[in-house]
């Protein structure tokens, strides 16, 4: 996978720093799980937030505080209560075959654990219509502030002009398409600020599945079957 | 503020960080309750204060930092030394716990043995500075940024704050926060790259 476009600096420092949505940081996990180069500078922010912990004024603790919480602990040992941070089996949703070889062999965990259960490749998600060429599924179990859904646009679809409501993040899954800021292939990450307009197209022969995060409540999904038309067809 | 306020010296060098991460290793080890009440002495005040930052109750605070710190001992099994310093583990611990608690659910994580994980086929060439010795730099790094550049590095982290709300609480435009931030983040960056 040769990702070219990442989330800004700025938002994985808010992704180390624990202070994104639950939508947005479901995305740069996703897109992390692809992507070492920024799992490296998540790690280095991590630094620089071990770094603040260590700086800052600490406040003293109540008294006997260690032997409470020692003691605590010793009840737990003779419980056997050790957390081992076993994960369940990782489910794997198949993402399918790309003419363009722009697609991920199977879901990165964060993403497909969200996913309804009986899903097992992309083709089997509930897709909504939204407007001709576009559907949609919304993730559920998602904090009230932000949403996250998967998109589907057919070839040659164009998404009409739009600016943004805060931020917006994309992260392409398979296809492509192709905007004022560049071409986005799968793993790919366009992460807009609110100052941004921009039109995609998904610009090949395939279509394009991509997930998108935003803070705001969703103004592009009115926006979107009114203004929606085939690029072609202009 | 409730609670005595005192600032504790840190790890000021590499060897004392390293001290700090041997102590988890042990405690992993060996169950070490020697080195678990050093690690509980340094950490836990700190880690008060930024729940506290969040909670704004001491009492929550105090709580949160106990139930953080029994997670250290839980959880010391899983810190590797390679991949983290000790006071970067514990942010990270901490944090999730704040996630937890706040907002009544789980930090979204790269799982490491997710199969699609894709790894770094050129490791960085700063893999051979250490963790420990790379932690100590940028909390060097970071106290010799000014004034201005240092808080919106610390609200970042130590509290809820969006840029936009950090420019209001600071009462300087959005744009200014940004450029604070990238000076700042080019400057921890710089302190980390003059020693390899």
């Amino acid at each position: 996978m040769n990702i070219k476009h990442h989330p800004t600096d700025q938002t994985l420092m808010d992704y180390a720093s624990g202070s994104l949505s639950q939508a947005m940081e479901l995305l740069v996990a996703t897109h992390m799980t692809l992507c070492p180069h920024c799992r490296n500078k998540v790690s280095g922010f991590e630094t620089m937030g071990g770094a603040v912990l260590e700086n800052t004024d600490s406040m003293s603790m109540s008294d006997h505080s260690l032997d409470h919480v020692m003691a605590m602990l010793e009840r737990e040992a003779t419980n056997e209560n050790i957390v081992t941070e076993k994960l369940p089996t990782m489910r794997r949703i198949a993402v399918g075959e790309s003419i363009t070889g722009s697609t991920m062999a199977s879901l990165p965990r964060p993403l497909a654990e969200l996913l309804p259960e009986d899903v097992t490749s992309l083709d089997d998600i509930p897709w909504k219509s939204l407007a001709p060429g576009v559907k949609q599924f919304q993730l559920k179990s998602i904090e009230s502030k932000g949403t996250v859904r998967l998109l589907k646009i057919a070839p040659g679809i164009s998404i009409p002009d739009h600016g943004h409501h805060g931020h917006e993040m994309t992260l392409l899954i398979k296809g492509s398409y192709i905007d004022e800021i560049g071409r986005f292939r799968a793993g790919d990450v366009a992460d807009l600020d609110d100052d941004v307009d921009h039109q995609p197209i998904a610009d090949t022969a395939e279509e394009c599945i991509c997930l998108i995060a935003t803070d705001a409540p969703m103004k592009f999904n009115r926006l979107l079957p009114k203004l929606l038309q085939p690029f072609f067809g202009i | 503020m409730t609670g005595t306020k005192s600032k504790r010296p840190g790890p000021a060098d590499p060897v004392e960080a390293k001290k700090c991460a041997d102590w988890i290793v042990s405690v992993a080890t060996t169950r070490d309750r020697e080195a678990f009440a050093q690690l509980f002495a340094h950490f836990a005040p700190r880690v008060k204060a930024y729940m506290f930052r969040f909670g704004g109750n001491a009492e929550t605070a105090e709580e949160l930092a106990q139930e953080a710190m029994m997670q250290v001992w839980r959880k010391a099994h899983l810190f590797d030394p390679s991949k983290a310093a000790a006071s970067t583990w514990i942010f990270t611990v901490a944090r999730n716990l704040r996630i937890d608690r706040f907002r009544q659910r789980k930090h979204i994580e790269v799982d490491d043995s997710d199969p699609t994980l894709i790894v770094d086929e050129d490791p960085l060439a700063d893999e051979v500075v250490g963790r420990d010795q790379e932690a100590v730099l940028v909390k060097a790094a970071m106290e010799e940024l000014p004034a201005d550049q240092k808080v919106v590095v610390e609200l970042s982290f130590f509290e809820d704050c969006s840029h936009s709300e950090i420019a209001k609480r600071l009462n300087i435009p959005l744009g200014t926060v940004k450029s604070r931030l990238r000076l700042a983040l080019g400057k921890l960056r710089g302190g980390l790259e003059g020693v390899a």
